[in-house]
C-alpha cells in the first residue's frame, strides 16, 4: 500500500482544522485549533519523507507559535464571545476562491513525483557540484552546512541579525531581563 | 489489501503495510477527536481534546517511522511529546491566570 489512503485521511484533517481556524470568533479557540492544524501538517511532512521539516513544524508550529499568540492576547484585549463563529464575508471568500482555483489549475503543470524529466534530475550539474566540491571548497563535511554557512554565508549571517532582532524587540515588549544586575 | 502470508508473498511488506493502515486509522481517529475540539463548549474541553490530538500524532509518527522504515521521525515524535505537554501548560495556565503564560 502506497501512502496514499492516510494522504487522504490528512487532507480532510487539515483542511477541517483551517476552516475551523479561521471560522472561531473567539480568538483563544482558534489558537488552540490552528495547534492542531499545526499537529496535522506535522504528520503530513512525515508522510511525504521530509523529517526536517516536520521537526521544524513541530517545534515553531506546535511550541513556539502557540506560545506568541498566548502572549499577544495576554498583553492585548480578547474580543467579545456571544457567538461562538465568525460570519461569513461572502465577497472575500468569492475573491480567495477565484485565487485558489487559478493557483490549483498550475499544481497539474508540476513534475510527477520521482520523474525522470524533473529539472533537478535531468540537469544535475548545480547540485552535483555542490555534493561533489563543497568539501573542497568549505572544509566542511556535511553538504547542506557547507552550503548554509559557507557558499551562503552572508545570507545566513543577515537571517541571523534578523532573529536576534526579533527575539529582543519581544523582549523589550515583555519588560523581561536575561541578565539582571546584583 | 490481500492476505500475502496465504499467498507466499512478502512479509516485511505485509507487517509495513498493516502500520501504515494502524496510523491511516489514528488520523481517522483524530477527525473524530476535532468534533470536541471545534465543539467545545468550554476552553477547558478544547484545550484536553488538543492535547488528546497531540499525543495521537506521536502514536500515529511511530507507526509511520516503522511503517516507512524512517527512524529519525521517532525524533519527530518526541519533539512532539515534549511541546505536547509544554503547549498544554500554557494555554492552562493562561486560562486560569489571565497574562501568565510562561
Amino acid at each position: 500500500m502506497s501512502p496514499g489512503a492516510i494522504e487522504l485521511v490528512l487532507f480532510a484533517f487539515v483542511l477541517l482544522t483551517a476552516l475551523a481556524t479561521a471560522a472561531f470568533r473567539d480568538v483563544l479557540a482558534a489558537i488552540i485549533v490552528f495547534a492542531a492544524y499545526s499537529l496535522g501538517m506535522a504528520i503530513y511532512y512525515a508522510v511525504l519523507l521530509a523529517p526536517d521539516v516536520a521537526m521544524t513544524e513541530a517545534a515553531i508550529g506546535a511550541g513556539v507559535t502557540t506560545l506568541l499568540l498566548l502572549l499577544t492576547i495576554a498583553k492585548t484585549v480578547r474580543p467579545g464571545r456571544d457567538e461562538i463563529f465568525e460570519s461569513i464575508h461572502w465577497s472575500g471568500l468569492l475573491v480567495v476562491g477565484a485565487f485558489t482555483t487559478v493557483i490549483l489549475v498550475t499544481v497539474t503543470s508540476f513534475p510527477e513525483i520521482g520523474a525522470s524529466d524533473a529539472p533537478i534530475v535531468s540537469n544535475p550539474e548545480v547540485s552535483q557540484y555542490y555534493i561533489e566540491e563543497a568539501y573542497h571548497d568549505t572544509g566542511v563535511e556535511n553538504a547542506v552546512t557547507a552550503v548554509l554557512a559557507g557558499y551562503r554565508g552572508f545570507d545566513t549571517f543577515g537571517e541571523a541579525v534578523v532573529v536576534f532582532a526579533a527575539g529582543v524587540a519581544t523582549m523589550v515588549v515583555l519588560h523581561t531581563e536575561v541578565f539582571t544586575r546584583d | 489489501m490481500s492476505l500475502p502470508l496465504l499467498l507466499g508473498g512478502d512479509l516485511d511488506a505485509f507487517v509495513a503495510d498493516a502500520f501504515l493502515v494502524g496510523a491511516a486509522l489514528f488520523v481517522v481517529l483524530a477527525i473524530a477527536l476535532l468534533y470536541r475540539v471545534v465543539k467545545g463548549p468550554t476552553m477547558q474541553d478544547r484545550v484536553l481534546a488538543v492535547n488528546v490530538l497531540g499525543t495521537n500524532t506521536v502514536v500515529v509518527l511511530a507507526l509511520l517511522s516503522v511503517g516507512l522504515g524512517e527512524e529519525s521521525l521517532l525524533d519527530v515524535a518526541l519533539i512532539y511529546a515534549l511541546l505536547n505537554f509544554l503547549m498544554a501548560v500554557a494555554i492552562s495556565k493562561f486560562t486560569v491566570d489571565r497574562g501568565g503564560v510562561i
